[in-house]
């Protein structure tokens, strides 16, 4: 019994030794992809929504409240696409690193330019996000922002390794800075895209396409009958370059609008992760941008 | 003659050369004018070239490393932006969400019976639905960080009867690591239907050990007082909690027990994540207190100590949005010893042990916008002595029941449920067919996502 307290003792005295690496707990994978590519072997990232599962509609799980607990920073999407469980996560935590207005609590959204905020919103229209579009990883231009915060927030964090921080975010840019070269030969202007969800919006923006439609009704709301019905006949006539939807939902819906209308289908990996090849966040946008050519 | 002449000459010529000396002077003028023009042209070619350049560099350069300088922008950025964690708000609102629970019902027995229907040898309190349509409640709830020390929740039902304070308390968000006081009036963290509201639940209703051993209605465990928790540093979820409780649940303790707080708990829950997509919560609970109630056996008064033992176990599987299965069971045990008064004319003060138990158990299985459901709960399962004054008593046939229930998500925030009950807990063998419908809606701040 002695010699299990005892065990028990030094595991709670050495829970947190002196030069451990630096705990990231990221909710989306390509955070957790960023945090990786400045932090390297200096940190240990934990990602809490998995790439095959909807970002939208995560439940608190008790390993994910484990996970921010041990956590030194919590980086997350913002623009409340966390709000159904971040909030409970953060107090269940009862970590203080990682409680709002602290170093460990980092929104990425506050280093990009926001589109699509709406002033007077309610459920009627859907699942909106009064607070913007949240999601704006697919542009290179805002994910040189959330790029650029993180490495902050490390440095501040961890000052001893700052330098080595500042080297890796110069190493991100210039390759950011080779891809968007190639990705300017990438011609999609003036394409025009029905979406299943508002998935592409800033994607749409950097890459000068137009998302003429939508298959969700309204936001988080699956497409009615009728609805389709008219989308169908819309489809037919202005005859848009493709249906595009992400790997975790509205692939069947998107498929049967193809066959109705002859418009090809495309399922664009949303994240880094989901698909095999996709292991950071250029190739994610290597893969989205050929997949729409 | 010739000298006028020559005169005339030469004044020509004077004038002449005075004409072209003014000519020449204009043409440089003009010259140097000219050159100053195109100096001003190609100063300005090769400002448009630079600025050409520029903005080429510009554009090339957006990935450029930023100099330190202009990292200070961001960090005002920074605090001007909300961060839309706690719905971005104003200060001077809490996060206000109001959850309507109605229903109508339908059972074979009429209001009358159901009121009176307890389950013999457990409890006299009946059913308080009514045949027809029932307002559960229109469940207000507030909550807000206070400062950067506490959060602070509360939830008041409105019901016909008017308004009561269900929870209102505090929670600890700057304890060190792992530790967290809540204090107020909150559900306890004893079992696992007990410390969630009625309206997240599974099923309409709470199952038969719940009706038997904690609250004939919904209530639960919901009492004045403070909660410790600690989440431990080990490599899996595991949380231990201790609670002190007035103590005034009115099936497991009665409303006046003891003169101050006399109720004790202690839970444990762990939890592991079996594979990607699904996860098991497991744990123990024990809540023990004195007892003062009027609800063992009709015109019976009863005073003395009751301990509740629970167990709990909760598996989900999730691969999708749409797609996954849930397992739930909970057995709770109950002891229970002190005496019991007859209070009819000539009655006597006799010694009652109760040591009683009860299990249920529902799996739902979800299906796109749908969930289908079913639940079978029991009770005196492995365990049934009502020993008074050292004889064991007969209870005779063994309470149980059976639940069938189907929902459907038109969004997050409604749900529409169907769910019909076989209950066969009566003594005398009377079934109690029931059947719900059931809304749910919620307006306002964003549901938290409870495992």
């Amino acid at each position: 019994m002695k010699k299990i307290l005892i065990t028990f003792l030094i595991m709670f005295t050495f829970s947190t030794p002196a030069f451990a690496k630096i705990n990231i707990v990221a909710t989306l994978p390509w955070i957790g992809s960023l945090a990786s590519d400045i932090g390297k072997d200096k940190v240990a990232v934990k990602v809490l929504v998995k790439p095959s599962q909807d970002p939208h509609q995560i439940e608190a799980k008790p390993s994910m409240i484990l996970a921010a607990k041990n956590a030194d920073i919590l980086i997350y999407n913002g623009l409340d696409l966390e709000i159904g469980y971040l909030p409970l996560l953060i107090e269940s935590s009862r970590n203080t690193k990682i409680q709002p207005g602290q170093v460990g609590n980092l929104d990425c959204s506050q280093f990009i330019n926001v589109i699509e905020k709406h002033e007077a919103v309610d459920r009627s229209m859907g699942d909106v996000h009064p607070l913007g579009n949240p999601h704006y990883h697919l542009s290179a231009q805002n994910i040189l922002g959330v790029v650029r915060g993180i490495t902050q927030a490390l440095c501040s964090l961890d000052p001893e390794q700052a330098s080595f921080y500042k080297t890796n975010l110069a190493t991100f840019e210039a390759k950011l800075k080779e891809k968007r070269k190639q990705w300017a030969r990438v011609s999609l202007k003036g394409k025009r895209f029905i979406a299943y969800h508002r998935f592409f919006e800033y994607l749409a923006q950097e890459f000068g396409f137009q998302i003429v439609g939508y298959v969700e009704e309204k936001p988080g709301i699956p497409p009615s009958a009728g609805y389709i019905e008219k989308l169908v006949e819309t489809m037919r006539r202005s005859k848009p370059d493709g249906i595009i939807t992400t790997t975790y939902y509205g692939k069947e819906e998107i498929d049967s609008l193809s066959q109705k209308t002859g418009v090809k289908s495309i399922v664009i990996p949303h994240d880094v992760g989901s698909a095999l090849d996709i292991n950071d966040w250029f190739s994610l946008m290597d893969t989205v941008l050929k997949s729409l050519q | 003659m010739k000298q006028g002449i020559m005169l005339l000459i030469i004044l020509c010529l004077l004038a002449l050369s005075g004409y072209a000396l003014a000519e020449s002077e204009i043409e440089s003028r003009i010259r140097a004018l000219e050159e100053t023009l195109k100096k001003q042209e190609e100063t300005i070619k090769s400002q448009q070239i630079m600025i050409n350049e520029l903005k080429e560099q510009i554009k090339k350069d957006e990935v450029a490393i930023i100099p330190e300088n202009k990292e200070q922008p961001t960090e005002t950025k920074k605090e001007t932006k909300a961060t839309g964690l706690f719905g971005g708000s104003a200060l001077s609102n809490p996060n206000i969400s109001l959850v309507l629970n109605t229903y109508a019902y339908s059972s074979n027995l009429t209001t009358d019976e159901l009121k009176n229907r307890g389950i013999f040898g457990y409890t006299t309190e009946g059913i308080s639905r009514r045949n027809g349509f029932n307002l559960d409640a229109a469940e207000l709830a507030f909550f807000a960080p206070v400062d950067p020390y506490f959060n602070l929740y509360a939830t008041i039902p409105v019901t016909e009867d008017g308004a009561e304070v269900e929870e209102a308390y505090f929670v600890t968000t700057s304890l060190p690591e792992g530790h967290q006081i809540k204090a107020g009036k909150f559900k306890s963290g004893f079992g696992r239907l007990n410390s969630q509201h009625s309206h997240v639940w599974d099923f309409v209703d709470n199952p038969l050990p719940y009706r038997a051993f904690i609250s004939s209605d919904d209530s639960g465990i919901d009492e004045k007082g403070l909660q410790y928790t600690y989440l431990a540093p080990l490599p899996f979820y595991t949380i231990l909690g201790v609670e002190i409780l007035q103590g005034e649940n009115k099936t497991l303790f009665g409303s006046d027990a003891a003169g101050g707080a006399h109720a004790y708990t202690a839970f444990a829950k762990a939890s592991l994540d079996v594979s990607d997509n699904a996860t098991i919560l497991f744990g123990p609970s024990v809540i023990t207190g004195k007892t003062k109630t009027d609800t063992v056996a009709a015109n019976t008064d009863f005073t003395g100590d009751t301990t509740l033992y629970g167990l709990e176990l909760t598996y989900k599987w999730k691969p999708t949005k749409y797609h996954g299965f849930k397992l739930q069971s909970e057995y709770l045990y109950r002891t229970q010893c002190g005496n019991l008064t007859d209070l009819n004319p000539g009655g006597t003060v006799q010694r009652l042990d109760r040591n009683q138990d009860g299990l249920y158990i529902q799996g739902v299985y979800l299906w796109n916008r749908w969930e289908f459901g079913a639940r079978y709960d029991a009770l005196g399962l492995f365990k049934d002595d009502y020993i008074l004054a050292g004889v064991k008593q007969d209870q005779g046939r063994r309470p149980w029941r059976m639940t069938g229930m189907a929902d459907y998500t038109f969004s997050e925030f409604s749900l529409l449920r169907l769910q019909y009950n076989h209950d066969e807990s009566d003594v005398t063998g009377k079934p109690n067919d029931e059947l719900f419908l059931q809304f749910i809606f919620t307006i306002g701040a964003h549901p938290a996502h409870q495992f």
